[in-house]
């Protein structure tokens, strides 16, 4: 406990700054209590605590399935609804639950940063693990629908791990950058919502991109979402065509370049936020 | 052997005051609504605060700790104090200058933050911990006599929403002096508990002092300071005002006081 430390050296901010990530590792311990808190207190009181995280998507893809199966009718290319709907509703779900959280970290945890010093990534970055935990859930239920409906487990399965670690590093990129953003204009809290509506309905969720007419199709591309929805539906599904390696290399270039920028934005407003409030 | 804990090198903070048009921390609607006030926004300067809206909380304080001390931090309201210990715990950065830490922080700057009302004492317990950058296994072994000394065996495993304040403010209070590393940062939270507890907490301040743990502790309880700490730090508007043995600052600041 009194092992000597090497002196920490603190000095007015200058610029841009980078996380330090060390650190973070240091605190991984807090880490896990933090994903603890979260899944705790979710469930705390609740009457069929753990069974809501199995309920939630399902509850969510029958609502799909009852306005735009049955009411609005629109196509899936033949793809059995439920199993539609699930395979682009887990996808969605991994970067909205990762964005709205790592947006709302600093803001959310205000009177904690205040108060303490800790490594602030390790806020977004737990409840990042927490969506990933989500996902995992919502992923088996999938699974069993998959399996119901005979599409088999196939080797397309291997490249999975990979696009969730695509999503995972857009998603924490773009909500470091909300969550920036917010910390600045508090606008941002009530806009963020309405942003990530109109991101759903321009990704291919609740149809598929058969449907969207060929003068918009490089625009629905622009959205790094799009490609990762389809690449998701291949490995789950493989009835439409795995998007390009060369669409692979740039949706992952940037998603690791918007990451960075999130990263360092955080950074210069948890610097900020303690002064601010 | 000397050994420092902190070096406090010319520190100075200033703090942007909230007033629209400011820039820093304004809503969108007040720019929007009124984009040539805006553009054209000018404010007064008065004698703490310039033009800018910029305020300094801290003008140039230095002054060195070294391990094993105990230092009572005194001056009136708005006088800093609260600023330098943020500095120190690092939970902001200074304007100018320059800090060194030379041993590991744990600020006590509020009683109870990062409890969470929905989890029990016993997962507040590590929750705390860990927030201070504790180590699971150094938390665990600890643990029984965090629990002890709160006096809250019974109620280990309730949500501590259910806990009356004394509880709660017993347990935090456990935790933080439990879980000290070798730095510790305190604010005003000896009045805390009941007379007893408050004994207690001041007893078990000077069983870490004399354990060798550096305490740093902003207090308005003249007695406490003199009793716990053998050096006082006086802050005045942002300045160090005088720094030396606690019963002669308090003194010197007392007497200030009285004089209207």
């Amino acid at each position: 406990m009194t092992k000597s430390m090497t002196p920490i050296v603190v000095v007015p901010r200058k610029g841009l700054e980078f996380p330090d990530l060390h650190e973070v590792w240091e605190f991984k311990d807090l880490l896990f209590f933090l994903i603890r808190r979260d899944l705790k207190v979710r469930f705390q009181q609740t009457f069929i605590g753990v069974l809501w995280i199995v309920l939630q998507p399902l509850i969510q893809m029958l609502i799909f399935f009852v306005i735009f199966g049955i009411l609005v009718k629109v196509p899936t290319d033949g793809i059995p609804y439920p199993v539609f709907y699930l395979s682009g509703y887990v996808v969605w779900q991994l970067f909205l639950q990762i964005v709205n959280s790592s947006a709302t970290s600093l803001l959310g945890n205000i009177t904690i940063i205040t108060k303490i010093y800790f490594p602030r990534l390790t806020l977004p970055l737990s409840t990042m693990i927490g969506a990933v935990i989500d996902f995992l859930v919502s992923f088996s239920l999938l699974l069993v629908f998959l399996l119901a409906n005979n599409y088999p487990f196939t080797d397309r399965f291997l490249l999975l791990p990979f696009l969730v670690l695509l999503t995972m590093i857009f998603s924490e990129g773009v909500g470091l950058l909300f969550g920036a953003l917010m910390v600045i204009f508090r606008d941002t809290k009530n806009l963020l919502g309405f942003i990530l509506q109109i991101w759903m309905y321009i990704t291919p969720i609740l149809y598929p991109m058969t449907i969207v007419p060929e003068k918009y199709k490089l625009f629905f591309f622009i959205n790094p979402l799009t490609g990762l929805v389809d690449a998701f539906r291949w490995v789950f599904l493989g009835t439409n065509s795995l998007p390009s390696l060369e669409y692979f290399l740039v949706s992952s270039v940037m998603a690791v370049i918007i990451l960075l920028i999130g990263m360092m934005a955080f950074r210069s407003m948890e610097n900020r936020i303690a002064d601010v409030m | 052997m000397t050994r420092y804990a902190v070096r406090a090198e010319d520190i100075w903070k200033d703090y942007k005051i909230y007033r629209p048009f400011e820039g820093q921390g304004s809503s969108l609607k007040e720019v929007l609504n009124h984009p040539i006030r805006w553009l054209t926004r000018k404010n007064k300067s008065t004698a703490e605060i310039k033009a800018d809206g910029t305020f300094w909380a801290l003008k140039g304080v230095s002054f060195e700790v070294q391990h094993g001390e105990s230092i009572g931090l005194i001056g009136r309201n708005g006088a800093g104090k609260s600023t330098l210990l943020k500095i120190i715990s690092r939970i902001t950065r200074p304007s100018r200058g320059k800090l060194t830490l030379y041993e590991h922080v744990n600020s006590l700057l509020e009683i109870g933050t990062g409890f969470n009302g929905e989890l029990s004492g016993r997962d507040n317990i590590y929750l705390n911990g860990s927030f201070l950058g504790m180590k699971y296994k150094e938390i665990k072994s600890r643990f029984d006599e965090i629990v002890a000394f709160s006096e809250i065996e019974e109620f280990i495993d309730t949500p501590v929403k259910y806990y009356s304040s004394g509880m709660y403010v017993r347990l935090a209070f456990s935790v933080a002096v439990h879980l000290t590393p070798e730095l510790l940062l305190l604010d005003e939270v000896l009045a805390v508990g009941d007379a007893g507890f408050q004994i207690k907490s001041q007893q078990k301040m000077k069983e870490l002092i004399r354990s060798g743990a550096t305490i740093i502790f902003v207090s308005h309880n003249s007695a406490a300071v003199k009793d716990i700490c053998k050096r006082a730090i006086w802050l005045d508007h942002g300045s160090l005002k005088m720094d030396g043995l606690s019963t002669e600052v308090v003194d010197e600041y007392n007497k200030t006081c009285t004089i209207k």
